[in-house]
């Protein structure tokens, strides 16, 4: 092995998802479960394929049977009838092949369209944590490649292999009707060949597998380089990156060039597998019918049912390999289906739709991972319509409150209630649906302006929405987008601005009317102006509602009833802009120093 | 080979054909060699087939000899070539020599067939690809942000994979195939035709019927499986937008109606998938039963021939008029590779279709014209001084749109510019036409006496700084990172940029220091530390001039004090320009520019200006109000 080059870009070698899992009865019993549903397409489908697996020798032993028979006997009569004959059963084999892939695939369709289904509504139910925790990239592969896995394992596996064997053991009962010892040679060969075709298929998925790693390592470099673009041509780095580049390309190359020396064993050893059976067949069968063992009509059907009979075991070990794979993806897909939500209401929970919005915090532990505390004896109460800014730096514990109050963790130690009831005995349903999140990353659905604020209540009408907009302001500064409220955006959509996208939140959360708000305000990447109107919007939007902000901003903490001043997971100040001044300590030095750059 | 081409937009197209023939012209002798190897396979293969029927025939001869059956003679097999064994020879001798003859043919395609996959890997993996590659790369490295401006990521990356491997099936899988496949078609339909004319047309006629009902296939589920292709992505990002939503989708309790959604989108792939099915599974069986009409003319037409090769008086009429059973089993064998490869040409039509889409991406990227270069006889200038004037610029991105206009400003050595104004006011452009990512509309930058258009662009761009507003920091170590414009510079030289940058003390107490390896996009630092790794690599270059584009925007306010410090630090003797919105940070500049719709509408000092009634003055007034950030100089608490 040669040292890989030195790279532009290191990938670090992701927790590698297993591609291959051996063979588990449970798992496969499981899958089998699935099909329940389409039993009658599934069982007229065992049919066909025990049908299909007479047919196919059953064709090749015409041709030779009509050979060796009529044709032999010179019997032209016959030889039509035998024609036709084959001609009569080659279409019925093809209208069973084609029921059979119909009702193959169409049992796949459904069953994959199902698990997915039930993988989607399942993860519906998951927490935040789990989503956090497992991340994007992987819970969309197990609906795009591990579904693929298990899809195939559900059409193809179990048929082909029945017809794949089927085949075999039919065209040997054939060979070896027309002669035993010649067949018990030939068969001879067969372990050999499965043996061999393991061997290659072993070592080439492994070189497959490098090469996969080694062509992420060239992609990676690529977004990199696309993405760093402008710090290349800003650094004057192009020659140095193609060079570099130039070299990872290469060694992809050799890579595959690795694995084409071993595909390339492959194929040549099966034909000189036929060759060699042929050549066996003309001299030990040509001994055998010299001596009279055997007749030349054998000879015909030997050679005529050679590669019905090699043919699956070629293709049946592609599809033992195909059923490992799709082992390791069905037992992926199972465990997210069986992952338990880490907690579930009580079914005594109360209802939260009357809820007033009095929120308190008595002694609140909270860690995200066990034994790692994030937050240390949080208390303090936010009376119904009070505004609560959280001050602190990252890291310092706000948005581990917000996530708190949203319910999307649960305290470890101490009790956060609401309106004096425990939050573990709230629903948590009715509980989000009278709070309202607006979060620093202002995320939007693919889909208009219009619907992405309805899906803060969904069923609301055109006119309520821009009722929500006009009640925050901003209805004018949506109209002046492309195609006002009817303007597309999200990841499709067209690029609206950081400003905008904030707007369209925060109309979001003002549709939703909720009792509690939570806000965790933006950084300031916007100018002043457009700062000044989403200012606006929000003392709009915080009115008579009892709101939690991650505040950024001098005047949203001016307006803040309350101040809480958080460091290493604890509140170390409380009290008002204008009290927490007065005590002259970590706030007001924070206070102090803005005074003092602002003031020219 | 035309016809396999959509007629649409013909004259492009064959512009791309001729390109692309140009390309495989360059690779001419592997080409040849593989295709050579491949005809000789062929012909070793059809040898080994006939010499399996002599096989068969030489045994019921023999055979036949022994019963002698009445009238009719046994004929002898057609030894090839007239190669008779002698009569003394035992028969088990002479099938030893044929058995033997097969096995040696087989060797020698095996081992040729070996070749065959180990040169075709080289020849197209090794370096047709590693060329295209290499050259699609290079140039995308060096064309002008408006590319990158005007095409999403993923779409770039896909040209240097997925197109160029498209690219490169024009050679190795349209091109050499279709000549193998005109050249084994003719072979076989010429081997056919010595055994038995008649026989062969009569088994031929239906392959125009196979050639069109295959076209017809594909050309019906081809655009099936597109839709279907889009119908999936359609589900995917409905499934990513949930996840990435998670927080919102929970938080207004969307549940129920995303389940809706998703289930639409799951339902919209399988019902299209089940149309997709039906086709599918009415055409290949079709299509499949086509070359057994073959078969079934082979046996009836064939047995008929071999019955009058049998009645026949004596060899001579016998191979005249009829045909041995050998060469029939023969003929079965021919008929069922004549009818692949028939199928097979609709295979080469689509990876045609799939190589001319990929070549059009392809050649767009080496085509584009790199708007930005060094001029011949460019100036040199090594180390500039940093004296910069913009004369009457004007620019933008697209024709009618313009965002600059008009821009007059002197900046001498040293001195250190603040640009405010509002969103899209033509900040960030004023910057990337300083370091030459696009150039002026009209008017000109001079900087050092020379118009940038006619200096080294290499040189000016070792002489400017930039730090962005995001800085993409590369998966390496920190060390190559700061190193990244320089990268010989020594670790001392590389440690000192950190120290200036205020990033030493963190970068220390990382869990392997400099060597520490930054994850994607240095997702392992704080917001903070990502802009101060960008300082210490722009300071390295120890450049005349300094851009700071708003590093401060994306940052946590609370770390924002750290950033200001390594700005101002290393803003010590070079012209430095810095875009940005906080009186804090504005107050430090010598002269503050103000934009308004890609004009200047006021300059000056801070003084000067927040006295002066004008933009300036309400937007210091703004932020005194309170609107403007608190976070400017929350990080120094604590």
């Amino acid at each position: 092995m040669k040292s890989s080059p030195k790279m532009l870009t290191q990938v670090k070698q992701d927790e590698k998802e297993a591609a291959q899992k051996p063979l588990s009865f449970g798992l496969i019993r499981r899958l089998l479960g699935y099909m329940v549903p389409y039993a009658g397409r599934r069982n007229m489908l065992i049919g066909i394929v025990v049908v299909r697996a007479i047919q196919l020798p059953l064709l090749a032993w015409a041709i030779g049977a009509v050979i060796g028979g009529p044709v032999s006997r010179l019997d032209g009569m016959g030889v039509m009838l035998g024609a036709i004959g084959y001609l009569a059963l080659a279409a019925f084999t093809q209208v069973t092949l084609c029921f059979r892939l119909r009702f193959a695939q169409e049992l796949g369709e459904n069953v994959i369209r199902d698990i997915r289904g039930f993988m989607f509504s399942h993860l519906q139910k998951l927490p935040m944590a789990y989503f956090q925790r497992v991340g994007t990239g992987r819970l969309i592969s197990r609906f795009t490649s591990d579904a693929e896995a298990v899809r195939s394992g559900v059409q193809d596996l179990l048929f082909v292999s029945i017809v794949g064997g089927g085949q075999i053991i039919v065209a040997a009962a054939f060979m070896a009707y027309y002669d035993v010892v010649l067949f018990l040679v030939v068969a001879g060969m067969t372990p050999v060949l499965w043996g061999m075709n393991r061997l290659v298929h072993g070592r080439l998925s492994r070189a497959y597998r490098t090469m996969q790693e080694s062509f992420s390592r060239v992609t990676a470099t690529l977004a990199e380089s696309v993405s760093g673009i402008r710090v290349t041509q800003g650094f004057v780095r192009e020659d140095v990156n193609a060079g570099l580049f130039h070299d990872l390309v290469r060694d992809h190359a050799r890579y595959n060039i690795d694995a084409a020396r071993i595909s390339g064993v492959f194929l040549p050893m099966l034909e000189f597998n036929s060759q060699l059976f042929i050549s066996l067949v003309l001299m030990i069968g040509g001994w055998r019918v010299f001596n009279g063992f055997a007749d030349v009509q054998a000879l015909y059907q030997f050679v005529l049912m050679s590669a019905i009979f090699f043919g699956p075991i070629q293709w049946l070990g592609t599809q033992y390999n195909m059923a490992l794979t799709a082992m390791a993806g069905a037992e992926r897909v199972f465990r997210l289906l069986d992952t338990k939500p880490e907690w579930s209401d009580p079914p005594d929970a109360h209802h939260a739709d009357q809820i007033v919005g009095r929120v308190v915090f008595d002694k609140v532990d909270f860690g995200y991972l066990p034994g790692t505390l994030v937050l240390r004896e949080i208390s303090f109460v936010a009376e119904p319509g009070q505004t609560v800014a959280l001050v602190g730096h990252t890291g310092s514990g706000k948005s581990s409150i917000i996530n708190l109050i949203a319910k999307f963790y649960l305290p470890t130690h101490g009790r956060l209630s609401i309106d004096g009831i425990d939050i573990l005995n709230l629903e948590t349903h009715s509980l989000r649906s009278r709070i309202g999140i607006v979060l620093q990353q202002n995320f939007l659905f693919t889909g208009t302006v219009m619907d992405n604020i309805r899906t803060g209540r969904p069923g609301a009408t055109d006119a309520e929405v821009i009722a929500a907009a006009e009640r925050l302001g901003c209805r004018d500064s949506i109209e002046t987008l492309p195609a006002g409220f009817a303007t597309v955006v999200g990841e499709r959509g067209a690029g609206i601005s950081v400003g905008q996208r904030q707007l369209i939140c925060f109309a979001r959360a003002m549709l939703a009317d909720p009792r509690i708000l939570i806000l965790d305000e933006a950084t300031s990447a916007v100018d002043t102006l457009t700062e000044a109107r989403l200012q606006q919007a929000m003392d709009r939007l915080l009115s008579g509602r009892t709101s939690f902000v991650v505040a950024h901003r001098l005047s949203t903490i001016l307006h803040a009833e309350q101040v809480l001043v958080l460091e290493d997971g604890r509140i170390i100040e409380r009290g008002t802009h204008a009290e927490l001044v007065e005590h002259g300590r970590v706030y007001a030095n924070l206070y102090e120093q803005f005074i003092q750059s602002t003031s020219a | 080979m035309g016809m396999m081409v959509a007629a649409d937009a013909s004259e492009p197209r064959m512009g791309l054909m001729r390109r692309l023939l140009g390309l495989a012209w360059q690779y001419r002798w592997g080409c040849l060699r593989i295709m050579g190897i491949q005809i000789v396979l062929l012909t070793l293969g059809l040898s080994g087939l006939g010499l399996m029927g002599l096989g068969i025939d030489f045994i019921k001869f023999q055979m036949q000899e022994e019963v002698a059956v009445g009238a009719m003679a046994p004929k002898p097999p057609h030894w090839p070539f007239g190669f008779e064994p002698p009569a003394e020879m035992a028969p088990m001798q002479v099938l030893y020599i044929i058995a033997g003859g097969i096995l040696v043919f087989a060797l020698i395609r095996a081992g040729l067939n070996y070749c065959y996959s180990i040169w075709l890997a080289k020849l197209v993996q090794g370096q047709i690809v590693v060329d295209l590659r290499q050259k699609v790369y290079r140039k995308m490295q060096r064309l002008s942000f408006n590319f990158f401006d005007s095409n999403v990521s993923s779409s770039i990356i896909n040209r240097v994979t997925g197109d160029v491997q498209n690219v490169r099936m024009f050679v190795d899988s349209v091109l050499v195939q279709s000549l193998i496949l005109v050249l084994s078609l003719m072979i076989y339909f010429v081997y056919m035709m010595n055994i038995h004319p008649w026989l062969t047309i009569a088994c031929l006629v239906t392959t125009p019927l196979l050639w069109t009902t295959t076209r017809r296939f594909s050309k019906t589920v081809q655009p099936a499986y597109r839709r279907n292709r889009e119908l999936f992505d359609d589900m995917v990002l409905a499934l990513s937008e949930n996840f990435q939503g998670a927080h919102v989708v929970k938080g207004f309790c969307l549940e129920d109606e995303e389940a809706v959604k998703y289930e639409r989108a799951n339902t919209a792939i399988a019902e299209h998938k089940m149309w997709i099915i039906r086709k599918v599974s009415f055409f290949s069986p079709l299509i499949a039963f086509l070359t057994h009409i073959n078969l079934f003319v082979l046996l009836a037409y064939g047995g008929f021939l071999v019955i009058r090769y049998e009645q026949a008086p004596d060899a001579m009429t016998a191979a005249v008029v009829g045909l041995s059973v050998g060469q029939l089993l023969v003929f079965s064998g021919l008929l069922q590779q004549f009818s692949g490869q028939v199928a097979n040409i609709s295979n080469i039509a689509n990876m045609m279709q799939q190589s001319l889409i990929g070549a059009q991406r392809v050649f767009e990227v080496l085509d584009a014209p790199v708007a930005i270069a060094t001029p011949p006889n460019a100036v040199r200038l090594v180390k500039a001084r940093g004296e910069l004037t913009l004369e009457q610029v004007s620019f933008g991105y697209t024709e009618n749109d313009r965002v600059l206009r008009r821009i007059d400003l002197e900046v001498s050595a040293g001195e250190c510019i603040a640009v405010v104004g509002a969103t899209g006011s033509g900040k960030s452009t004023l910057m990337s036409l300083i370091s030459r990512f696009y150039d002026p509309d009209e008017g000109r930058i001079v900087l050092d006496g020379h118009d940038l258009r006619r200096l080294d662009l290499e040189d000016l761009r070792r002489n400017i700084g930039l730090v962005f507003q995001e800085n993409f920091l590369f998966s390496t170590s920190v060390l190559a990172n700061i190193a990244f414009g320089h990268p010989d510079a020594t670790r001392e030289q590389v440690e000192n940029a950190a120290r200036v940058a205020s990033a030493h003390d963190f970068i220390m107490e990382l869990p392997d220091g400099y060597d520490t390896i930054l994850h994607e996009n240095g997702g392992n630092l704080s917001g903070g530390q990502r802009q101060r790794l960008a300082i210490a690599r722009a300071i390295l270059l120890e450049p005349a001039i300094l851009l700071l584009d708003d590093p401060t925007a994306a940052v946590d306010p609370q770390t924002e004090d750290d950033i200001l410090q390594a700005m101002e630090q290393a803003m010590v003797g070079r012209t430095t320009f810095m875009v940005a919105h906080r009186m804090s940070t504005l107050r430090r500049a010598d002269r503050i520019v103000v934009l308004d719709h890609g004009r200047i509408v006021q300059i000056g000092s801070h003084e000067e200006l927040v006295r002066t009634p004008g933009h300036y003055q309400r937007i210091a007034q703004l932020q005194m109000a309170g609107h403007g950030g608190y976070g400017a100089a929350a990080g120094g608490g604590a």
